[in-house]
Formats: structure tokens, sequence, C-alpha cells
């Protein structure tokens, strides 16, 4: 497998931050390392042979680079890097993807950002890089608790759309709310989560009339 | 004169790489023999794409092992990347260089042969710097634009073994075709991993094709297989021009929304069929061909149907059909669902089937239709075979023929053989 291992691509643990019981942000060096927002890396214990792809968390002008990671409970990977302690040094391949803005549109269009659980992730990227941005973001999560540093956004433009607990902005899921409160044709529509929200939500929004073209999804699995 | 001997298996652009070794080779005073014949080395171009290009490459190495114990054996390509150490541990093969070093082969022979002991890993990594490949086993001139892809789809083991997306600069790539048009190439087919990520200096897919049309001589341009995602209006434009040839193997991989989201792709069925629909309002003949994967994980029977209504839909003239094979380290490996041999051989069957009835509508569409047949053979009872620019075998008896040669031809009646063609009759 042809997987860099070379010096070059290994960044320092400079701290974990856990969220809830389950989910952290791991800050690590940045290495000059330069990505667009929404862009993914695949990122593994230095020397180990697994990896796994996270979302970039943190901005594009941020001297420091992190991803959220939400432990999987038959997980291999997101057990590994939780264990880590800061000086620990990790591996990473990219950055990745297309699941980007194209910059003309930062400040000149609207954009919906939907995202379950920590999907949030490249939409915090998203707002910290681009304080332009004209955007909503919808987050479904089961508890309110998983509410992701949502303090980060303006809670006139973050609605919390919770299935299990009644203490989200909309109790029920996200694809519940864009039925009742249908988007404007002319937004632009990021979907970030498990695989069966975003198959939802390409539904509802061709129904309301959202051009395919308008509709940008990167799947969690 | 040192024998060479290449066998290939895989893809255009790992064709194209063989054929630029073999140029260097011939080059360098090296005779290049029939793989079947005795021979001073033999090189392997592997494949790793499918568990069944594995072991097609396995087989073809210890085959060619077992042919020529003497001869000097050297195995490249995606599988020699993918299954190194393996390799290096398997008797009978002298050297394994991956992609990266492929095109340090010809240097590695000589210092092999110059009784030094070279590592392939000491040469340094390139993926452009082939000769120009006049000593092509083929009548059309591959040309590699880029190598590596960066879409991850979860299926795919190739970002692992191609690396990241590189693209070969602007002028290189019309330098290599002035020089194969040149050369007496009449055409040119454009290759490389997701060609459509073509990207150098600013200059993307569609404005490289735009200048590689500009280019004088008589060829004209094929776009091989390419990704169906980042077109632009001006791509369609494009095929206006008579040099490009009205052909796209445009990979839809599944008919099936939830299954193209769970393999990854960067399109919906929806947009594919959008894309196919607007092709055909500009140009009614035009011939898309495909890629299908069939039994990925969690492809349940309405998934399935989903895909064997739009591949009759969208009437593909050739499916290419796959049945998904596990690739270690890929993202489907890790999922739900992995589905028996049985039924993947079931829906395999099922789309081979469309494939061969779709073949049989596009020909009779295409029939009384004048193509521009590029002469490829002539077998010796006269029979000239080859393609015209919508990617059609048409095979014609006439006199005076030439072998890479247009001529202009009208199609009059299927030749129902193994592999369907056309007879057609000069205009």
């Amino acid at each position: 497998m042809k997987l860099r291992t070379t010096q070059d691509n290994t960044h320092e643990l400079l701290d974990t931050r856990h969220l809830t019981e389950s989910a952290y942000v791991l800050r690590m060096s940045r290495r000059g390392l330069q990505f667009r927002s929404g862009q993914h890396i695949l990122l593994g214990e230095a020397g180990s042979i697994h990896n796994r792809e996270y979302s970039v968390y943190s901005a594009e002008q941020d001297d420091y680079f992190e991803v959220l990671i939400k432990e999987v409970d038959d997980g291999l990977v997101s057990k590994q890097l939780k264990k880590l302690k800061p000086g620990s040094m990790l591996q990473l391949e990219g950055p990745l993807g297309f699941f980007t803005i194209e910059p003309g549109l930062i400040g000149n269009a609207k954009f919906l950002f939907v995202a379950t659980g920590s999907g949030i992730a490249p939409f915090h990227s998203f707002v910290r890089s681009y304080p332009a941005l004209n955007y909503k973001i919808l987050h479904g999560v089961r508890y309110a608790s998983e509410a992701y540093e949502k303090d980060t956004y303006p809670s006139e433009q973050y609605v919390l759309c919770t299935s299990q607990d009644k203490k989200g902005d909309f109790n029920g899921r996200v694809t519940s709310f864009l039925e009742s409160n249908p988007v404007e044709t002319d937004t632009h529509c990021y979907l970030c989560g498990n695989f069966e929200m975003i198959h939802e939500v390409f539904e509802i929004l061709e129904r309301q009339g959202v051009p395919p073209q308008q509709v940008h999804a990167e799947v969690y699995f | 004169m040192k024998k060479i001997a290449f066998k290939t298996l895989g893809c255009r652009l790992n064709q194209y790489e063989t054929d630029a070794l073999a140029s260097r080779f011939h080059k360098g005073s090296y005779q290049l023999v029939d793989y079947n014949e005795p021979a001073d080395v033999f090189i392997v171009n592997t494949c790793t794409v499918t568990n069944q290009s594995d072991q097609k490459s396995r087989q073809t190495i210890h085959q060619a092992v077992k042919a020529n114990p003497d001869g000097l054996m050297l195995v490249t390509g995606c599988m020699a990347t993918n299954h190194k150490q393996s390799l290096l541990e398997t008797p009978g093969i002298d050297y394994v260089v991956d992609n990266d070093h492929k095109t340090s082969i010809f240097s590695l022979i000589e210092s092999h042969f110059r009784g030094e002991h070279p590592d392939p890993e000491g040469f340094d990594e390139d993926l452009f710097s082939y000769d120009p490949a006049f000593k092509t086993f083929h009548t059309r001139s591959l040309i590699k634009i880029q190598d590596g892809c960066d879409n991850f789809c979860t299926f795919c083991i190739i970002p692992s073994v191609r690396g990241r997306a590189v693209s070969r600069p602007v002028n290189a790539i019309l330098d290599n075709i002035r020089e194969v048009v040149d050369h007496g190439f009449k055409e040119v087919v454009l290759t490389g991993v997701n060609i459509g990520r073509y990207d150098y200096d600013d200059v993307n897919f569609e404005q490289l094709v735009a200048k590689i049309l500009e280019l004088p001589g008589d060829f004209r341009l094929r776009i091989s297989s390419i990704e169906p995602d980042g077109f632009t209006p001006h791509f369609f434009e494009l095929f206006q021009h008579e040099k490009l040839a009205p052909h796209l193997h445009l990979c839809l991989q599944s008919g099936s929304e939830a299954i193209l989201l769970k393999m990854r792709r960067m399109y919906t069925a929806r947009e594919f069929r959008q894309l196919a629909e607007q092709l055909w309002d500009r140009y009614p003949d035009f011939n898309l061909t495909t890629d299908i994967i069939v039994g990925f994980p969690g492809e349940t029977e309405k998934d399935f149907q989903d895909t064997v209504q739009m591949t009759k839909d969208l009437r593909f003239s050739h499916i290419h059909t796959f049945k998904y094979s596990v690739r270690n380290g890929t993202r489907a490996e890790r999922m739900d669902g992995h589905l028996t041999e049985r039924i993947k051989n079931q829906r395999s069957a099922v789309i081979r089937k469309i494939s061969e009835e779709n073949k049989h509508l596009y020909f009779n569409q295409m029939m009384g239709k004048p193509q521009r047949m590029l002469i490829e053979r002539i077998s010796a009872d006269g029979i000239a075979r080859g393609y015209g620019e919508n990617y059609i075998p048409l095979r014609i008896k006439a006199k005076d023929l030439k072998r890479n040669t247009f001529v202009n031809v009208k199609p009059e009646r299927i030749h129902d053989a193994k592999e369907m063609e056309l007879w057609a009759k000069l205009l």
C-alpha cells in the first residue's frame, strides 16, 4: 500500500479537547499545510498502517490544524487517537476532496449547511474561515448535549434539531425541519453527515425546486 | 541485440506506459518480441483494480517465469505497487518497480546489464517523463495527461496505488501530440486516472482539449474514460469540432442514488441522466459507453433495478460490468451488507445482456450514417477493420486500402460474430 510515511506528513498533537464523552477535537501543528475549508484528511497515529478520513474543523487562517472526531463503538482509529497525549505524533495525508465553496460566492450567495452529528466539522471550518458568509446551519443530533461548540455560530443562524430530547431549537430530525421550512431555490446547500440524511435531504431539496448543481454532499460512514 | 517482451494488464494508462517504455527500449537497440517468444527481459505491467486483476497479474507473472527461467523478470504497475513485498519474495522475479519509478525502467535494466545491482527506488520519482510512444502496439496514440486521483471513491484502491492527482504540463502534452501526429498517428486518445480533473497552471480539462483541437494536422482526438462531474456547457460545445470524436466512456457505476452516495461518487443519478440528455439533444448519435459495478455492499434489489432501468434508458452501447470486489484499506471494505458471489454473478449477467441489446440498438441507429473510419488492420483476405469516429467497430472489403489511413464509409449491416461489428462500404 502506497502510504506516505515520511516525516513530511507527521504533525505533533498539541491538545485534545473533549466535547462529550465520545466526541473530541484534536489540535495539531499546522506545519504550513494548506487546505481549503470543507476538505478532509486521512489521519492516523504516526507509524500506524491504519488511518481514517476526517474533515478539517479549524479555519484556513488558524496557525494550527483541528479535526472533530466521534468515537465509534467498534472503531479502531477513533479509539487509538483518543488515547494519545500532547506531544504524540500524527500522520496525515491530504488535504483531499472537493466539498468546498467557490470563492466568488462568499458574501454573494445564500448558504444552507445541513449536518448530522460530527458532520458539523466542515461547516465549523467554513464559518470560521469566511466571516462574510451568509448562511444558516441545521444541525441534527440525538441530544442537545451533542451540539458541538454551538457558541461558534450566532443563534439566529444555527438551528439545533434534536430527535431524542426536547432541548433543541426544533424537536425532530433535520429532514422534518426542512419539510416544514422550505428552502429558497437560489440557496446553495451543503450536506454533511450520515448517508440516510443526505439521501433524504437530496429528495426534499429537489421537491422544493433547488437545482441539483447547488446541492453538495459529503457522506460520513 | 537483447530481446525484450511486454505484457500489459488493465487500463489504457497502463497501455500507454507500456507503449512508451517499449519505444524507449526500441530506441535503445532492444528488439521487441512477442510475449510468447523467448526474451532476455520480460516486463509485466500489472493491474490491481479488482481481485480478478490481481489474480490475472499473478498468473501472468508465474507463466512468464515458468516459460523463461533464464530471462530477467521485472514486474511493475498498480499490483506491483500494492503488493510489492509479496512479489519481491516470489521466486523468479528480479525487480519490482512501483508506479512512481516506472519511467526509470530503461535506466534500471541498462544498469543491471552493466553488472550493477540497481535499487528501483534509487531512481527519481517521475510520472510523466516517458518517451513519445512511437513504437506502440496500437494504431491509436495514447497520451498521458495526468496521473492519480483525489476522489477516494469508497470502493477504489487506485488513489492508494497511483497517488494524488497530478497534471502534466500543458506544453509537454501539446509537444507530445505534435510529435506523434508528425510521426503519422491519426488518432490521439487522452489517458490518465481521472482526466476530467486535469488542472495545470489554471488550465482545466476543457481548456486543454480546446488547445489540442487547435493543433494542426489530420488527426482526431478521443477522450477516453472520464468521470461525469465538473462539466460546463462549454464542454458540450467542444464536440462541434470535427476533430473531437463524439464518444465518451462516462463512468456511471450505479443507477441508484443511495448506492452512488455510498460509493462517494461526485454526482447523482439525476445529474448523470441530465448530462446524457444534454449531449443527445445536441448530438443525437453521440455514443455513450460506461462502467457499472454490481453487488456493491448494501445494494438491494431495488437499487439494482434502478441501475437496470438507467442502463436501458440511457442506451449505453457498451457497458463494462464489474462485480464489486473488496479492496483492502478502502472504506467499502468496512461497510455492512456484502453480497454473495452468486448474487453478483446474477446481476452481472443481467447487465451484460442489456449491454448487448443496447449495442444492437445503437448499431442499428448508426446504419447508413457516414463514418470516417481509421483502418487499424487488414487481414490476408483483404478485410480491413477499424473504428469510426463514434467508436463503432467497422469492417470493409475494398482494393488498395492502407493501414493507418482514414476512409469515408457507410455502415450497411451487422456482422454478428463474437464481437459485433458493422460491415460498411466505401463512399
